[in-house]
């Protein structure tokens, strides 16, 4: 065993230098794909995003035209703030509707095994082809869908109604049931860390159930809840097929624009401007959603 | 089990909220049986011959084969190179982590249209054409992320001591990562796989933007669902839905099963 | 096989420049080859950071480690004749306990060293040290912890390293376990006579097991000697109480004459000590003596100097008993009685005598 004493002899070799050509063998395909393929085309967004459009050529230059124009001309503004709302309402819902099944999986079950199950079960409609999902929405909610005849045959109506399908309901609607097993997954990964005698300790000091959920589970729970809030939130924002399958004629939302602006307006300026700006708002959201994670997880 | 409140309340909101999650899905499965030309109601009878015609329809096998392809290339982008960044994020400590792991997970809550958009500009400013490559760069970007979270997740919960302990003992990296890392990281892995397959086979919002002459198979079918309904697309989103059943249910006895309970 | 280590003011700072933290501060030690050095202290104290220094799995701020005389500071783990066994024993889980032991042996840089047969009669050496030979074919999850434990240790043995190094691996055993694994070590430091590096937090368990002892607290090494020296000659207060001393007088010094130094206690009276450093009449000092050395029978001593105070309470504890006393400025100090005789009652005065080489002076 002179491994050591025959390495010493010859050009030593030296732990920092080793540390720092191995960080650089692990970072540095990440590093060079991520600004191949982000950083790079996300500044190309913001060199278009500064030029305009003379009919059908693009001219460069570095106007803040089209800012001024997301900010001030409608629908752009209008749009952000209308998919916004969407998006908040979209995690509201999946938040509210998850939370029992979460609760149920956590504190309910007691095998391993049901758990396991339960989780499969939750998790397959989120794996369904999102498209189909919605399309299925389409055959309940419609004229003649599962709902409007269901009413008739149970004589609560006589005419089939309109109002389930193409407008906001029905928009929100389909995104809270797409994402809603992602917000189960994301608030139950958080509430499987709470360990049951915290419940059964708050119990047993004499809280009701509803005390112990507000003082005890729920403050733990926060940081599960925001993070299925925020993709939940990001996901319902920049949704563009519900809005075309399901939605009315005045229900667009701002991917739509985008998309149409790429398209049939061929405005890529302004498509860009809005892309830069949908951008740094999801930096935004991100920094602010890991500073409140970080902030309200308990250590347990 | 008197925990919080009565469990049959709980169970009821539970199992309403469940068949609410369950409900379309069933409303696909059996109308892809329904003999009627429409793709609702009413329920006629039923058949197996929509299929036969979806099998028989060109359009939509060649779209298949495209998703099944544009789904490789996705894999054989985001798992390595998330693989390797979930590493570097796990053991080392650079300038500019942070900033790193934000660009990562980035995609996580950027709409999936903003990855493709700016992609797209790329594409048309060094004049590539647009073809089923540019998907599964578009794809593999969005969805590095899916093997970074399962991966990292998985390394912190292995803790550096095994890592160390090979090293004190003499391995090379190499040796290191075949033998101990690998190992230990394999069903995160395998697990992330799977989610990057199947979420690759039903992207919309990247591909939408950057796909060519060829076409997917959640294109097809968007394109299909825009001008008609026919029952075509319940057996599309049946056999789809079968598909993940089975992938799903893989990938999670492989991610979950057997790990992290040494 | 020899192997003796010298640690020259190593320094770790952990995190940035004023914010950093310094987790190892100016430790320099020499290990003698085939040595039993125990790093002791709490958590937090930098022993471990010390030791994984030595082990190659951290580098040093400033200062240098010496194998053999050849500087090794920034040599990587890999590269090093040790080998460690860790707190959390970091086995393998997916290997058997034989592919475990045998890792270091099958890697790269040992092929052509070894023949297959050559590994597996190494293993089987090794598995019988740490008496596992039967446990050959079972994977980690199948073993007791003790039984874990004893595979780590074969693990860093088998690549026959000329110093094995310890951290704290006996944290997670029960007390009898880890009093028969504490044997089971020293038997086998005994047997392959090479240096042993030891970092725990239990002073029983280093003052049975090394041949010498490092205090550490705060980063710094505190104090560096035999178990004996230790035990009987602590040198600050931190040591006194760190390996259990209970009996710390405050005095003031009052005559110094060589070695021999005469004390002044709260209540007037005097008290003879025995000092290793200078000291100056008029200083304030600790000083320290352990209960077994308290003399109950107080007449006919020369040089012993006489002690009073209450008596508080009294435990019988089979082979002796233990008095508690207060001195007149409140503290209170624990007293043997070897004779295990009862005292007349509880709140008496009481005296007990003290010899000077028995009476250790704490300046720090």
């Amino acid at each position: 065993m002179t491994v050591q004493a025959d390495i010493l002899t010859e050009n030593a070799p030296d732990m920092r230098r080793i540390e720092r050509r191995r960080a650089l063998f692990w970072l540095l395909p990440p590093i060079l794909w991520f600004v191949g393929f982000m950083l790079v085309p996300y500044a190309i967004t913001l060199f278009y995003s500064f030029g305009r459009m003379d009919y059908v050529q693009f001219v460069a230059g570095f106007s803040l035209d089209n800012y001024v124009k997301v900010l001030t001309v409608q629908p752009y503004a209008g749009l952000i703030l209308r998919s916004a709302k969407i998006g908040l309402l979209t995690a509201f819902w999946s938040t509210l509707l998850a939370y029992p099944v979460a609760i149920a999986m956590a504190f309910y079950l007691s095998s391993e095994c049901a758990k396991h199950i339960l989780y499969i079960l939750v998790i397959l409609p989120w794996w369904a082809s999102y498209l189909v999902k919605a399309y299925a929405w389409k055959t309940i909610l419609g004229t003649h869908g599962l709902l409007n005849e269901g009413l008739i045959w149970l004589g609560v109506i006589d005419e089939p109604l309109t109002v389930f399908l193409y407008n906001d309901f029905s928009i929100i609607l389909t995104l809270t049931y797409i994402f809603t097993p992602f917000a189960v997954l994301s608030i139950y990964a958080q509430l499987e860390r709470l360990p049951l005698s915290l419940i059964e300790a708050a119990r047993d000091l004499g809280a009701t159930g509803w005390e112990t959920f507000i003082k005890v589970i729920w403050p733990i729970s926060i940081p599960g809840v925001l993070a299925g809030g925020v993709i939940t939130f990001s996901l319902g924002f920049g949704d563009f097929i519900a809005p075309a399958l399901l939605g009315g004629a005045d229900s667009i939302m701002i991917s739509s624009v985008v998309i149409s602006l790429l398209g049939v307006a061929n405005d890529r300026p302004l498509a860009a401007a809005i892309g830069v700006a949908i951008i740094l708002m999801a930096m935004a959201l991100l920094t602010v959603s890991q500073y409140l994670e970080k902030r309200t997880q308990v250590r347990l | 089990m008197t925990r919080l409140g009565s469990p049959y309340l709980i169970w009821s909101v539970a199992g309403a909220i469940m068949l609410f999650l369950y409900l379309p899905i069933l409303v696909i499965i059996v109308f892809s049986f329904n003999e009627g030309r429409n793709a609702g109601l009413p329920f006629t009878g039923f058949t197996l011959s929509w299929y036969e015609a979806a099998l028989s329809n060109r359009q939509i096998v060649r779209a298949i084969w495209n998703s099944v392809l544009v789904a490789g290339g996705t894999i054989l982008i985001a798992v390595p190179i998330g693989l390797m960044a979930a590493i570097a994020m796990d053991r080392f400590s650079f300038p500019g982590k942070d900033m790193f792991r934000r660009l990562v997970l980035l995609p996580l809550v950027l709409p999936g249209i903003i990855t493709g958009i700016s992609l797209l500009n790329f594409y048309v400013m060094l004049k590539v054409p647009l073809s089923l490559t540019t998907i599964m760069l578009g794809q593999g970007t969005a969805l590095i992320c899916i093997t970074v979270t399962e991966v990292f997740a998985r390394l912190q919960q292995l803790g550096r001591s095994q890592y160390e302990a090979a090293y004190d003992l003499g391995a090379s990296e190499f040796e290191i990562f075949v033998k101990v890392t690998l190992p230990n990281i394999k069903t995160a892995l395998i697990g992330s796989t799977l989610i990057i397959l199947s979420l690759s086979l039903d992207e919309i919002a990247v591909t939408f933007l950057l796909t060519g002459r060829d076409n997917t198979l959640p294109m097809v079918l968007w394109s299909i669902l825009r001008r008609e309904a026919t029952p075509l697309v319940n057996v599309a989103g049946t056999v789809m839905i079968a598909l993940t059943l089975v992938l799903v249910t893989i990938g999670l006895r492989l991610s979950r099963g057997n790990s992290g309970r040494h | 096989m020899s192997a003796t280590i010298s640690l020259q003011n190593l320094r770790k700072t952990f995190g940035d420049g004023q914010s950093g933290h310094l987790a190892v501060d100016d430790v320099s030690l020499e290990i003698a080859a085939g040595q039993f050095v125990s790093l002791l202290g709490s958590s937090g104290c930098g022993k471990t950071t010390t030791l994984r220094i030595v082990a190659g799995l951290e580098s040093p701020t400033s200062g240098r480690v010496l194998f053999d005389g050849a500087d090794i500071t920034h040599l990587p783990a890999s590269h090093r004749d040790m080998r460690m066994m860790f707190q959390d024993l970091a086995l393998f889980p997916h290997m058997s306990v034989e592919e475990n032991v045998a890792f270091g042996l099958r890697l790269k840089r040992m092929r052509g060293k070894l023949s297959a047969d050559e590994i597996r009669r190494r293993v089987a050496t090794y598995l019988d040290i740490v008496r596992l030979g039967e446990m050959r074919k079972r994977m980690p999850h199948q073993l007791s912890g003790g039984q874990r434990q004893r595979v780590a240790l074969a693990r860093a043995l088998a690549t026959e390293p000329p110093v094995v190094l310890f951290d704290e691996p006996l944290g997670a055993l029960d007390a009898s376990l880890r009093r028969s694994t504490q044997a089971e070590l020293k038997r086998i430091h005994r047997e392959l006579g090479k240096t042993f590096i030891y970092v725990t937090h239990d002073q029983d368990e280093a003052l049975s097991m090394s041949d010498m002892v490092a205090v550490m607290s705060g980063g710094r090494l505190i104090q560096y000697d035999t178990p004996e020296g230790i035990y009987e000659r602590p040198r600050t207060r931190f040591v006194a109480q760190f390996i259990g001393a209970k009996n710390l007088i405050s005095a003031r010094v009052e005559k110094v004459t060589g070695s021999e130094v005469l004390l002044r206690l709260a209540d007037g009276t005097h008290l003879g000590a025995h000092a290793e450093e200078s000291l100056v009449p008029g200083q304030e000092v600790t000083a320290v003596f352990r209960a077994d050395r308290a003399l109950m029978q107080v007449n006919g001593y020369t040089d012993a100097s006489l002690v009073s105070g209450i008596h508080v309470q009294s435990m019988f504890l089979g082979n002796r008993m233990e008095h508690i006393v207060r001195l007149v400025d409140g503290s209170e100090v624990t007293i043997h009685d070897a004779q295990a005789r009862p005292l007349p009652g509880d709140g008496g005065p009481l005296q007990f005598a003290l010899r000077p080489q028995h009476v250790q002076i704490l300046t720090k």
